[in-house]
């Protein structure tokens, strides 16, 4: 049961870690819009783009 | 689609004699007009020609009157209300942008904006339509921003840069960030309630247990003061107001278990239950959080200022002539024209002889109200009949606007009555188990007290009103998002639950079922040139919104210059005006002659003045390409059709035989609302379908109502549902969805209750621990989630993009001899 002892303060980094993570997602605006980035991976990024003279 | 007869870039149909052809991806298009050839050539040459391939749906026609002088009016000074300084030469503005119906045109417009030089980023959410600009005050200025969003098919009108940091985003922030700490803790506290229960049978060692419920604490103390404080902060306002809310006995419960469990974990002996108490806030966390951005998205759909105050007003100058300014610099004194149906931008006095607004916005009074003149318009009421000029009497912060958007913003944030209904019967349930669980402690108390909290708390726990809160949040959200993928924007959230009901669908026909032009035979009186009557009845008709007069106004550009007066539009009928001293009538026969009418002109336009004819114009109807589909769709869901029109017997009838279905004609909008009432009088719950301003009071008598995105903000304001892009097949598969939504509502709260009635008995005699009470009272609650997933599943109703077979042309239904 000794190994308890260093898993659970372990699990309690993790989840301070993970809790920390999305709140700086979240203050990122992450999550601000959760409909439009879904056609994001459908965009030829390596095409070039030609600004407009 | 090359062959296809319509514009590669808007989906119009092409007209026969001019060919414009555009080069797209090395493929040469059909093009309608040289607005579209331009958009298309602008986003070929921007390298983004993917975009035809990944839109939905049709783009929005490039409008001529998008001028570079509308856009020159957010100069540096008119604009200040709407760019936000970033400092370092940075600024920031939240535009609305009308017309993105798809998630490619937000590509699009990301794309475009993106490339021009000093834009720094842009961010565009499709359901809200609102695009938020950063850019380098040095290299680029909002006009020209604006122009670029103009040329590929955009209309964009900057918002008040208060929007920008609004509360809205901070709310829907905090209550993800509440949520998921919710989530994690209650993970948490589970896995360790877990080990307790499971060492329970395998004698885990004292200490053990001791560490195991310490970390419980841990876990569930940032749960109870962070995540449930809405509920602690939202029943202390309760209290104070001396109402039971819902929040009482959740704060209650919570803050009873809470302590509770940090007693017996100081003690070290008995039970806790900081797993119950945080699965408990999580759930009701996740049933706030969909209500809330259930909540947003209506509020988005009818954004307060941006609905109701037009962005430009019609000045009348010293001179006589009409220009076109910016709200913000109207002053006091000014004289400002509003068309029919227009929206008054300011308070002011009327100054025509009479007309009728609709306050509905401000009194909530939907019957349109007749001001004389010398009465106060007031900012934001909408013009029934029209034009009329006001002298304005208070501007910007001055006006009533202010009160308006208060009001707007009420109604917004109103629930639907369904979620209400759901709320009371979760708070009473709430009530009642609070109830039971003191009776179910007092009982074990003098039975066996060692098992009376156990026994209490499993009642408290197993009986959570989750399922209930959740039953109709969940479902609604689903829904109003299923039917905003659709084009269908459901204004108020009630209309849902009365579609679903509603037993007959009214029509309007001209421009809801069929589209108008105006037909090249013009027959003319007294020696009139053609072009001459064109050009005459175009002055007239630029004064009307109906869509014959639209078609004609269309059709010539009209007298420039002329002295205009006296216009005065009777919904239904035409319009009248004086033009160089000439006294003319547009309209139905019955109107321009008077008396004199005979049946020889049914169905014809007339221009007429005091001695008689000058000029009989013919306007063709199309039927829209989707509405003998979506009529036949209504039918086979048991729902009767019906076509009202203010048109000539023959033609509605011709059409009614078309759809097969039951009309009447030439009533006026009174009748109309006559033919409602009759209806809703034999127990019909009515639909009614329009898109002009002679539509407005029949959608506002009805039990629910529909208006085309296209037709006039009259017709808008006064609908529950606005139809995206005039596709009317979507309003049987609305319909579906609307019952499908009942249903699920339904079945959820069945299944709430049939859960709560067998475990609760189970419950208060001991036989359930509390951990199989947590454990059943999230399943039911997830059970709940699960099941209001399944509306908008159906793929019979997937929607359909404009690449796929739906555009039919009328002439492919078979048409009756004539």
């Amino acid at each position: 049961m000794n190994i308890l002892l260093l898993l659970i303060p372990l699990s309690l980094l993790i989840l301070a870690g993970a809790v920390w993570v999305f709140f700086w997602a979240v203050n990122q605006g992450q999550f601000d819009d959760l409909e439009t980035p879904g056609l994001l991976p459908l965009d030829d990024s390596d095409k070039k783009r030609t600004p407009p003279e | 689609m090359p062959s296809s007869p319509n514009c590669w870039h808007c989906g119009e149909a092409l007209r026969q004699d001019v060919v414009i052809h555009a080069r797209v991806a090395g493929a040469t298009r059909p093009m309608c007009c040289q607005g579209c050839r331009a958009a298309a050539e602008w986003i070929e040459q921007l390298g983004l020609s993917d975009y035809y391939a990944l839109r939905t749906s049709a783009a929005q026609r490039p409008d001529a009157e998008a001028d570079p002088a509308t856009h020159d009016y957010w100069r540096q000074d008119n604009a200040r209300h709407v760019i936000r300084d970033l400092g370092d030469g940075l600024r920031e503005s939240l535009l609305l942008v009308e017309g993105v119906r798809c998630t490619a045109c937000v590509w699009l417009i990301e794309r475009s904006l993106g490339a021009l030089p000093g834009v720094v980023s842009v961010q565009v959410n499709a359901v809200a339509q609102r695009a938020r600009v950063t850019w380098r005050d040095s290299q680029v200025t909002l006009p020209q921003l604006l122009q670029a969003l103009a040329r590929t098919g955009y209309h964009a009108l900057p918002l008040d840069a208060r929007g920008l940091d609004d509360l809205r985003r901070r709310e829907s922030r905090d209550a993800l960030k509440r949520l998921m700490v919710a989530g994690f803790g209650a993970m948490q506290a589970m896995m360790y309630a877990t080990a307790i229960y499971l060492g329970a049978e395998a004698a885990l060692d004292a200490s053990t247990r001791d560490l195991l419920r310490w970390l419980g604490l841990l876990v569930a103390t940032p749960v109870v003061f962070y995540s449930a404080q809405p509920f602690f902060a939202g029943a202390w306002r309760s209290i104070r107001t001396r109402r039971i809310g819902m929040d009482v006995p959740v704060a209650l419960a919570i803050a009873a278990v809470y302590a509770a469990s940090v007693i017996e974990a100081l003690r070290g002996s008995g039970e806790v239950y900081f797993d119950s108490i945080s699965m408990f806030v999580f759930f009701l966390l996740v049933g706030r959080y969909l209500e809330m951005r259930a909540r947003h998205r209506a509020r988005d759909l009818t954004d307060a200022l941006a609905r109701l105050t037009p962005p430009f007003a019609e000045r009348k100058c010293a001179d006589g002539t009409l220009q076109r300014v910016g709200i913000h610099e109207l002053r006091v004194g000014d004289c400002v024209r509003v068309a029919e149906g227009g929206i008054v931008p300011a308070d002011g006095v009327l100054l025509s002889e009479r007309c009728r607004v609709d306050e509905a916005l401000l009194s909530g009074e939907s019957a349109p109200v007749t001001k004389r003149r010398g009465a106060l318009l007031i900012a934001g009421s909408v013009l029934e009949d029209g034009p009329v000029l006001v002298q304005i009497e208070r501007t910007g912060a001055d006006t009533t606007l202010a009160g308006i958007a208060a009001l707007v913003g009420r109604a917004a944030a109103a629930r639907p009555r369904l979620q209400v209904a759901g709320e009371a019967a979760a708070g009473r349930f709430v009530v009642r188990v609070l109830v039971l669980t003191a009776i179910t402690a007092v009982a074990w108390a003098v039975v066996d007290p060692a098992r009376a909290f156990a026994a209490a708390i499993a009642v408290l726990v197993i009986s959570c009103p989750c399922a209930f809160a959740l039953a109709v949040p969940a479902a609604l959200t689903r829904a109003l998002g299923a039917l905003a993928r659709r084009g269908v924007l459901v204004v108020k959230p009630d209309a849902i639950q009365a579609l679903a009901e509603c037993t007959h669908a009214l029509f309007d026909k001209t421009g809801t079922l069929t589209e108008v032009t105006l037909s090249a035979d013009v027959q003319t009186f007294g020696g009139m040139s053609r072009d001459d009557a064109l050009c005459m009845a175009a002055t007239v008709a630029r004064e009307s919104r109906h869509p014959v007069a639209r078609a004609i106004a269309a059709a010539h550009p009209g007298m420039q210059g002329a002295s205009v007066s006296g216009i005065t539009t009777q919904a239904g009928l035409g319009v009248s005006a004086t033009i160089d001293g000439r006294a003319l009538r547009l309209g139905r026969a019955d109107f321009a002659l008077g008396e004199r009418h005979t049946r020889e002109y049914d169905g014809a336009v007339l221009l007429a003045d005091d001695s008689g004819p000058i000029a009989a114009f013919r306007v063709s109807e199309r039927l829209r390409a989707d509405a003998c589909a979506a009529i036949d769709a209504l039918r086979a869901q048991g729902v009767a059709v019906l076509v009202a029109s203010g048109d000539a017997p023959s033609k509605v009838a011709s059409i009614a035989a078309r759809l097969n279905v039951a009309w009447r004609a030439r009533l006026l909008p009174a009748d109309k609302l006559a033919w409602v009432a009759e209806l809703r009088a034999e127990g019909a719950r009515v639909l009614a379908v329009g898109d002009g301003v002679n539509d407005a009071p029949v959608l506002a008598g009805a039990d629910v109502a529909i208006a085309l995105a296209e037709g006039s903000e009259l017709t808008q304001a006064s609908s529950d549902i606005v139809l995206k892009g005039a596709r009317l097949d979507s309003i049987a598969s609305a319909r579906d969805i609307a019952q499908r939504t009942l249903a699920i509502v339904r079945q959820n709260q069945r299944w709430a209750l049939y859960y709560n009635f067998s475990t609760v008995p189970l419950a208060a005699l001991g036989f359930i621990p509390p951990w199989l009470a947590a454990l059943g009272m999230s399943l039911s609650s997830i059970g709940v989630i699960l099941n209001a997933l399944r509306i908008g599943r159906d793929p019979a109703s997937r929607p359909a993009g404009p690449a796929s077979p739906a555009r039919v042309p009328a002439e492919a239904f078979p048409r009756p001899a004539a």
